[in-house]
């Protein structure tokens, strides 16, 4: 027995032994601690760059239209004045960084690292093995970073950013830019190697690096935002937006009038100014058009994330918003569902074949928030929703819940049969549950029957009117309450706010409006925002591009942002992912910029044609346009020519 | 004791007695038992052919920029002095036209880098802009000769860290831009060497610089350098040094 106690004592031993052993060689490969403050100590373009200097960046065709188009006055606009560093200029930015770690309190592991910039947001990185949001999910200044070792550098995967900009001055990004970091700390060196994939605008990835120093007394200080330091469009026009129209910008090439020794081909940007070989055509020994340089390929697949903003899946996907409000992603078309305890309003139903879905998503999430999940917290015969004493009584209740509460309201935001196609099936669903007759004699009866279909007048006459032979939607389908003044109030709080549908005359069509939820700061757009094509306007429906840019900027003038141009009134699109006011006022932002430009070509007496052929939409055509499908560039450049004031 | 507890015992001893010369043996950044040389301790293989795409200073690299041209750098004000009477002619004449191309500088000069092993401590970098040559030494040997434009490098891994750090001394006074900035023989210059792996697969090699010369600076110059992996030796120009 003694022996056997003296064999069990060794094996612990060297146990203990082995443990220690792999324990010593675990904390040997622990990454050095990146938490501090750290100055910006970068001797490389040094200042705040010249306007019009794309030296370095792989600009395309498209990137380069984009950047020049684009003045810093847009800083002006009321949207844009609290804008903080996009996130690929964060580290360039005045005021160092600070790095803090996120400690789980349980085991003290580094779950996670806190970024702060002087001009920037604070961005996250999650080390939790948590994934990152489905694409329909907003978007921000800082996007959305998850990090991982790999040896002693920190690999940072930052994606949901906003279209911003690569460094002042001009160059823009898209908001389907991805950013990948590599944060190695040797001795009290920080160097951060940035990969800025932006193939909508670059003919590669854009790969550069910064270092800074660590020093303890350079903690970034907060920088927090005076809108009256922009008052460039003061007093002017709210929604004025400012823009060289092509070839317009007087700004480029002016700063080589105090820096000659740089030529103007390569200021222009591009991927084969980049490599050594471009040497050889400074030195007249080729020419640019046929050179080659070793470029690379963006990992960025574009056109699948911006189809996943709004996933043909034939599925539902529900995306919690804010206060009362969800954004539910039916087959790709979004529908607002204020979800309470008076029931349910929605603002459109979706496609007539994801009815069913649409409808058990939309009872199971009543039912979740009616009667959610709860463990019993509370004690004695007070308990509110608990009839009597509580316990045995309430995991009995829990276990058999409310039923969900009925849809009330539609409110269609135009004819489309994207929108309107479950009308009358939700619509005939909704019934309050009663017992037996109804109460107060009956007077109460027809609360409940069928939900209250909202929509502008023009709707209802899009949906009646015979088509062919018979009317283009049945009957169940049409909206009972129609309006025809610029806005409509439904009559009561709905899940204790007040819900307003604004008319946007010859927008989209003659009968589009979007839907205020004032209490929950939610708004939804219907057809007049969408983030993944080009507005569609059916002209011989009433619609114009001016409709729809007035729309936005409506939508704009009741939106407020929360923080930094960020955040504060959401913005559910007609499809795509769920925005705010700084994604509208960008989308409003290019709406300008091409109508102005139609305008500009047609007032030179050119043809459709001739429009067409100069490309006014160039720079956004990767982002929103198509060449198939229901909703081309070539359509929408047809409705904008056409919806424009002839030239005199 | 049985013969089973006494086995038991020597497992034991032997399981903690290794772990005495890992402590021992390792490095400053960690990692297993040292292997016999450098090139088989190499935690990263850095080796083949690599082109510096120009995204930042570019300006100041792809072009030389008008003397007196400074911006970014830590020049004192001797320093400037001595920048603002750059002559290429007169390096020319001199048989000087590779000052701008000494171990502080020439990670910056827009070119392709070859990197081999020379032997099994000692990896050799070479640049096909001005045809220069670095060797990287791994262990202590102390600066011995003429200063050189490449100096005297001393290079170290951090297996745990997956860089290389290199110290080079022992260096001919040069230019660390083109237009005639200078740096002084006792400039100390101070490398990391950094292989990352981007999403699109392409292997990029950082190497972070800090320049302090306590002649001519102010303070340490730090600038990070970028290249990119390539497959072949496709594109490799060797030139000479240019003074211009």
């Amino acid at each position: 027995m003694r022996s056997r106690l003296r064999v069990a004592g060794l094996l612990v031993a060297l146990a203990a032994a082995i443990l220690f052993n792999a324990g010593t060689f675990a904390q040997g490969a622990r990454p050095p601690d990146i938490a501090g403050e750290w100055r910006l100590d970068n001797g490389e373009d040094p200042g705040q760059p010249p306007l019009a200097d794309y030296l370095g960046i792989p600009f395309n065709e498209a990137g380069r239209m984009r950047a020049d188009t684009t003045p810093e006055s847009i800083w002006g606009t009321p949207e844009y004045q609290c804008r903080p560093h996009s996130a690929p200029h964060q580290w360039r930015g005045v005021g160092g960084a600070r790095i803090l770690k996120d400690l789980d309190p349980i085991s003290r592991e580094i779950v996670g690292y806190r970024l702060q910039y002087m001009r920037s947001l604070d961005r996250p990185i999650f080390m939790d093995g948590r994934p990152h949001p489905p694409a329909y999910a907003p978007h921000s200044w800082s996007g959305f970073s998850t990090g991982e070792w790999i040896g002693h550098t920190l690999k940072v995967t930052t994606t949901h950013l906003k279209d911003g900009y690569l460094k002042r001055g001009g160059p823009q990004t898209s908001d389907m830019l991805t950013m990948t970091e590599f944060i190695t700390r040797h001795d009290d060196i920080l160097t951060v190697v940035q990969v800025v994939d932006d193939p909508i605008y670059l003919d590669e990835p854009w790969v550069l690096s910064i270092t800074s120093s660590y020093d303890p007394n350079a903690g970034p200080p907060t920088e927090n935002c005076s809108g009256n330091a922009f008052a460039e469009n003061g007093g002017r026009d709210r929604h004025w937006v400012p823009h060289f129209l092509p070839g317009q910008n007087t700004g480029i090439g002016e700063f080589l009038k105090t820096q000659d020794w740089i030529p103007l081909e390569p200021v222009r940007g591009g991927v084969k100014t980049i490599y050594p070989e471009y040497r050889s055509v400074l030195a007249g020994v080729t020419k640019l058009d046929t050179l080659k340089v070793p470029s690379s390929k963006s990992a960025n697949d574009v056109a699948e994330r911006i189809a996943a903003q709004s996933p043909k899946d034939g599925e539902v996907h529900v995306l919690p918003i804010q206060g009362n409000v969800y954004m539910v992603v039916a087959d790709g078309t979004n529908i607002t569902a204020s979800v309470g305890r008076d029931g349910i309003a929605i603002v459109n139903t979706g496609s007539a074949q994801m009815t069913d879905k649409l409808l058990a998503a939309l009872t199971e999430l009543s039912r979740e928030v009616v009667s959610p999940q709860t463990t019993n917290n509370c004690f004695g015969a007070n308990c509110p929703g608990i009839p009597s004493w509580s316990s045995p009584y309430f995991n009995a209740v829990v276990s058999s819940p409310r039923p969900a509460r009925p849809v009330r309201y539609i409110i269609n935001t135009s004819a489309a049969s994207e929108h309107v196609g479950g009308n009358a099936k939700i619509a005939a669903s909704a019934t309050f549950r009663r017992a037996g007759t109804g109460s107060f004699g009956g007077a109460t009866r027809a609360i409940g029957e069928t939900a209250t279909i909202v929509a502008h007048e023009n709707v209802l006459s899009a949906m009646s009117t015979p088509k062919d032979k018979s009317a283009a939607a049945p009957e169940g389908a049409w909206p009972v309450d129609t309006f025809f003044d610029e806005f409509y109030k439904l009559s009561e709080y709905v899940n204790g706010e007040p819900v307003i549908a604004y008319s946007a005359p010859a927008a989209n069509t003659d009968g589009d409006s979007f839907v205020f939820f004032r209490h929950s700061e939610v708004i939804a757009a219907g057809n007049l925002f969408s983030t993944i094509s080009y507005p569609v306007i059916d002209l011989g429906k009433g619609g114009s591009i001016q409709g729809v840019i007035d729309g936005l900027n409506h939508m704009l003038d009741l939106a407020v942002a929360e923080y930094r141009s960020q955040g504060g009134t959401w913005i559910v699109p007609g499809r795509g992912r769920l925005s705010d006011t700084a994604d509208v006022a960008s989308y409003r932002n290019m709406l300008v910029m091409i109508r102005d430009r139609v305008a500009d070509l047609k007032k030179k007496g050119m043809t459709l044609q001739q429009v067409k052929a100069a490309r006014p939409t160039l720079d956004f055509d990767g982002r929103f346009g198509a060449t198939t499908g229901p909703w081309t560039t070539d359509m929408f450049v047809d409705a904008v020519f056409k919806s424009l004031p002839e030239a005199k | 004791m049985t013969r089973l507890a006494v086995a038991c015992a020597l497992v034991s001893i032997c399981a903690i007695a290794t772990v005495v010369p890992v402590h021992a043996q390792r490095g400053r950044g960690g990692g297993a038992a040292a292997p016999a040389n450098a090139r088989s301790a190499a935690p990263i293989d850095i080796t083949g052919y690599w082109v510096s795409p120009i995204t930042e200073d570019w300006k100041y690299r792809m072009v030389t920029p008008k003397k007196g041209v400074f911006d970014a750098l830590p020049l004192n004000a001797e320093g400037r002095k001595v920048g603002e009477s750059w002559d290429p002619a007169r390096d020319d004449a001199a048989g000087e036209q590779c000052r701008a191309y000494g171990a502080p500088a020439i990670m910056r000069v827009p070119g392709r880098l070859h990197i081999t092993w020379q032997d099994d401590q000692t990896m050799k970098v070479e640049t096909d802009a001005g045809t220069q040559t670095r060797l990287l030494q791994f262990g202590t040997a102390a600066a011995s000769g003429e200063p050189s434009w490449q100096g005297h490098s001393i290079a170290q891994w951090n297996v745990a860290g997956r860089s290389l750090k290199v110290v080079t001394t022992n260096l001919r006074a040069g230019y660390i831009r083109k237009n005639g900035a200078p740096y002084s023989a006792k400039t100390v210059l101070t490398e990391y060497w950094d292989l990352n792996t981007l999403p699109n697969g392409d292997r990029y090699l950082t190497v972070t610089t800090r320049v302090e010369d306590p002649v001519y600076f102010t303070r340490p110059l730090q600038t990070s350098s970028d290249f990119k992996k390539l497959a072949d030796a496709t594109g490799w120009n060797p030139t000479p040094c240019s003074s211009r």
